[in-house]
């Protein structure tokens, strides 16, 4: 269910009037979903999902508690209310307390497609007929595909005691395919995600995931070692995500961080990734838009984190910034890493040998001292020779570090959005730890 | 609460009314309470509570499904008739249409059993032990940080169907967790080191922290965090492994527990998990693992997560083996799945995470069986001549199939002449999923049998969360590939 501007205020003014705590921060968040998934060429289950969540967190001086429903009657909401009081005035006092914002100054981020707005990817017969459409290539070339595509329509909100209020709305679409040979061992998988439906062509997905299948047939051996790669942005999005959660200033701070530096403080200032490497933030990037504020609404501002490979800023949340006698940053709305001026083509052009990676799956943490990760090639992994791709090749397990991959980069294509909702280029870098062969298809 | 009796048996009916050959209706609602600590203050308390309805039909032999937080008639009669809308739509692409193994109906609850009911234990309480585990665990030399927390989770859902089951289920669920970090700040080096708990959740009550000598423990546990920031890197190379069941049971769910899921298997999860190399042809053929592995699937252990009376599709839950002896013989199941291996019922492994989920295949318990004699984790220590020990979990992955695997752990020990000599750091497995559990040589007993799990295992698209246990004994594998996992120093 979605709750307008006015509809959320209302809302969220009922709640912090059932409250008698001083310091109330009351948050929504809501939406309609609708999805549609398929296997084996053909449709397997569905959804159309409403919901409203409201949270509240009251403070008695240093003392609180927070609680959460989705029952929006008097009676729940002032149940919900009470209990949070309860709760804080049981609590021993939370030094690390801060109290409610002010009013703070929110740029207004459009990411709501009207077209969505209006029920748009939330009719049934229309959602079965797209996928429909995509499944006709894997018919009729008698491969296998399976599929999801999803519809949101949400928003959010956060109101405080000291008068402040926040509204974002956002829809997102998304398709994504794997089709696969019969014979198993062919698989090729491709998405578009957008806030706007119009942006996500799923046919020229269909037909990407299907070209990757079919090139990727009969795998040959290769076996592991250190090799160049060039990664499109799929597979560089897993790695990315996975710098972002060393950025936390408090952990850096406290030693325990890849930030961390040898005697104390953190790198902020240090040269640690090839100047290639620019990561930042900005809720009011067309291609990513993001919630300008945070769950306390805290206004999100653009912040460049990592800037021509040196570390320029650390995630600061509000207690954190304070003790360090700093502005807090938030955490971060998006995450968009700046490219260069090479096509995905060019680097391959480029690559006298070398591996072509479609995507990673199931990215861990193995140390957070280096920010060293595993995981596995997948969907589409093959040989470059002479600058060009010659044949699929086995996939891979890796064991290698971003902060290593981005000071080994060479090229870097245009940015793009990807699955993970993060803006990221395709990279070719030199050295990647392939650490053992994968037989998986 | 609303009359939720009622308004489920008029969704169905409405449902049918509209042409649905089968409907069932669940009204669900998840409670949770937590407190949260770090060394010497609260960070968090709080609790939830979100409720609502799922509808799902079969039309033409396809799935609609439709769901809502608004609990009143109106919502619930435009839910049931948008669901058969989508059933309709869906229809014209399924080229198999859906077959309900049959099930008989029943009229009957299930709640986990507890002895004192987390949601009313004083807050106080929980508060004083956890700032009482900071306490003891700062006390060490050496260790900086302790986080601690325990979360407490009741989910309560009450099943319709039109085959005429109406079922009230309450699981409740608890996770006490800490961790201790010693810092060594010149050098700029840390490590970590969690309790074991941490990764034991359980179907329990309050009992279960209480039980689980959290303050005694906490010593040990920063002296181990300490001893593992000086311990020496281990030496890669084939060796003999003891996992430990804090350990193993993250490493039978990877490698046993997902690649026995018929969907996987069949490629209904092939655009997000993946596959799985255990496809039903190798069913009865394939040696999975050594003699001495037998692993069953079971909905009915006492304290485990994925324990229940009944599944999702009202299926009443049971224990079969999926590994017997080594050999492949089983898969999990769900009333739509069964047909596919010719299975004349469900193994009743159906579970949707909250109301706005779809029901769909997910893991039940998982578990290995101990071995006939009845060796404790120290007898099989003892039994080794040199071999690394692992506690705890850490890093895993696995790769689409289920073949490649590499997983670390919480604190390894070196093992020598039958006796634990030493700390390790930086250990990392990297195996085969049939290569690794043929080389099984040694299972330990009942006695050092112990349930682990995980409350969020993800699965399906939109990802949803299941909570499942691994019930397992300490055990030796033989001849795995074990890494170094420290990079630092070294040059890409």
């Amino acid at each position: 269910m979605i709750l307008d501007k006015t509809a959320a205020r209302k809302l969220t003014d009922r709640v912090c009037k059932l409250a008698t705590a001083k310091d109330v921060v009351v948050g929504l968040a809501g939406g309609r979903t609708a999805n549609t998934r398929f296997a084996n060429n053909e449709i397997t289950s569905c959804g159309d999902v409403s919901n409203v969540r409201v949270s509240v967190a009251v403070a008695f001086g240093q003392k609180r508690g927070s609680t959460a429903t989705n029952q929006l009657d008097d009676a729940s909401l002032r149940a919900a209310v009470a209990e949070a009081e309860e709760m804080a005035r049981l609590s021993p006092d939370d030094p690390e307390h801060m109290p409610p914002l002010p009013p703070q100054k929110i740029a207004e981020v459009k990411a709501r497609d009207p077209k969505m707005a209006a029920g748009a990817a939330f009719d049934a017969a229309a959602n079965q007929k797209g996928v429909e459409a995509c499944l006709g290539p894997s018919l009729e070339k008698k491969l296998v595909a399976a599929g999801f595509f999803e519809s949101a329509d949400r928003f959010q909100a956060v109101a405080n005691s000291a008068g402040a209020f926040a509204y974002h709305a956002a829809t997102a679409a998304s398709f994504s395919t794997t089709v696969r040979t019969a014979d198993g061992t062919g698989s090729g998988w491709a998405e578009a995600t957008s806030w706007k439906l119009g942006d996500v062509d799923a046919p020229a997905v269909a037909r990407r995931a299907v070209e990757k299948s079919e090139r990727s047939v009969q795998p040959r051996r290769l076996d592991p070692g250190r090799y160049t790669v060039v990664l499109e942005p799929e597979a560089v999005a897993g790695l990315v995500g996975m710098v972002r959660f060393g950025l936390r200033a408090r952990e850096a701070d406290e030693g325990r961080s890849y930030l961390s530096k040898p005697g104390g403080g953190n790198r902020v200032g240090e040269k640690l990734f090839s100047d290639k490497v620019t990561i930042l933030s900005d809720p009011g990037d067309a291609r990513i838009p993001g919630q300008p504020f945070d769950g306390e609404g805290l206004a999100l501002k653009p912040t460049t984190w990592i800037e021509k490979g040196v570390v320029k800023e650390l995630i600061y949340g509000r207690y954190w910034a304070q003790k360090q006698g700093r502005e807090p940053t938030g955490a971060p709305a998006n995450i968009i890493m700046l490219g260069g001026s090479a096509t995905l083509q060019d680097m391959i052009k480029s690559t006298d040998k070398g591996i072509l990676v479609t995507r990673f799956w199931y990215i861990r943490s193995v140390d957070p001292r280096t920010l060293l990760v595993t995981g596995i090639t997948r969907d589409g992994t093959f040989w470059i020779e002479k600058g060009e791709v010659t044949h699929p090749v086995n996939n891979f397990r890796f064991n290698d570090s971003p902060a290593s991959l981005f000071a080994n980069a060479e090229a870097l294509s245009a940015p793009v959005r990807t699955s993970s909702g993060l803006a990221v280029p395709a990279v070719k870098a030199h050295s990647f730890n392939m650490a053992s062969i994968s037989v998986a298809v | 609460m609303p009359d939720h009796r009622s308004l489920c048996d008029g969704a169905v009916d409405t449902a049918k009314k509209k042409g649905a050959s089968y409907a069932d209706v669940r009204f669900h609602r998840w409670r949770r309470r937590s407190v949260r600590t770090r060394e010497d203050h609260v960070t968090g308390i709080g609790s939830s509570q979100e409720m609502g309805f799922g509808i799902r039909v079969l039309k033409n032999g396809a799935w609609g499904f439709a769901a809502s937080s608004i609990l009143t008639k109106d919502e619930v009669d435009r839910a049931a008739v948008r669901a058969v809308a989508m059933a309709e739509a869906n229809a014209r692409s399924v080229r198999r249409p859906v077959v309900l193994a049959p099930v008989p109906a029943y009229d009957d609850v299930w709640q986990t059993p507890i002895v004192k009911d987390p949601f009313k234990v004083p807050l106080k309480s929980m508060v004083d032990l956890l700032l009482a585990v900071n306490a003891e665990a700062l006390k060490v030399r050496g260790a900086k940080f302790c986080s601690s927390s325990v979360e407490a989770m009741n989910e309560w859902k009450y099943f319709v169907s039109s085959e005429g089951s109406h079922i009230e289920q309450e699981i409740t669920r608890i996770a006490p967790s800490y961790e201790v970090t010693a810092v060594d700040t010149a050098g700029g080096d840390f490590a970590q080191r969690a309790h074991d708990v941490s990764g034991m959740p359980r179907q329990a009550g309050y009992e279960l922290v209480e039980n689980a000598r959290l303050v005694e423990d906490a010593r040990r546990v920063a002296e181990e965090a300490v001893e593992k920031l000086k311990a020496p890197s281990v030496t890669p190379g084939k060796r003999t492994l003891i996992l430990d069941p804090s350990h193993l049971w993250l490493t039978i769910h990877e490698s046993v527990g997902h690649p026995t899921e018929l969907d996987r298997a069949l490629g209904y999860e092939a655009n997000f998990a993946g596959t799985s190399f255990a496809t039903p042809e190798k069913l009865g053929r394939l040696q999975y693992g050594s003699p001495l592995c037998t692993i069953y699937a079971d909905r009915t252990t006492p304290g485990a997560l994925a324990t229940c009376g009944y599944d999702d599709d009202g299926v009443r839950t049971g224990q079969w083996d999926l590994i017997r002896k080594g050999l492949f013989i089983g898969y999990q199941t769900t009333r739509d799945q069964a047909a596919w291996i010719r299975e004349t019922a469900s193994r009743g492994c159906s579970y949707a995470e909250d109301f706005g989920s779809f029901p769909f295949q997910r893991m039940p318990n998982v578990s290995l069986m101990p071995g006939d004699k009845d060796l404790s984790t120290d007898d099989v220590i003892a039994a080794t001549d040199d071999g690394i020990y692992i506690q705890g979990n850490a890093s895993y992955s696995i790769d689409q199939q289920r073949y490649n695997f590499q997983f670390s752990g919480r604190f390894f020990w070196e093992v020598k002449g039958g006796k634990k000599v030493r700390a390790l750091r930086d250990v990392g497995y990297q195996s085969n999923t049939v290569e690794f559990w043929n080389s099984l040589d040694l299972v330990g007993g009942r006695r050092s049998w112990a349930l682990g799990g995980s409350m969020n295992d993800g699965k399906g698209e939109p990802s949803q969360s299941n909570a499942v246990s691994h019930g397992c004994p300490t055990s030796r594998f033989r001849n795995v590939n074990v890494i170094n996992t420290n990079t630092r120093g070294k040059k890409s």
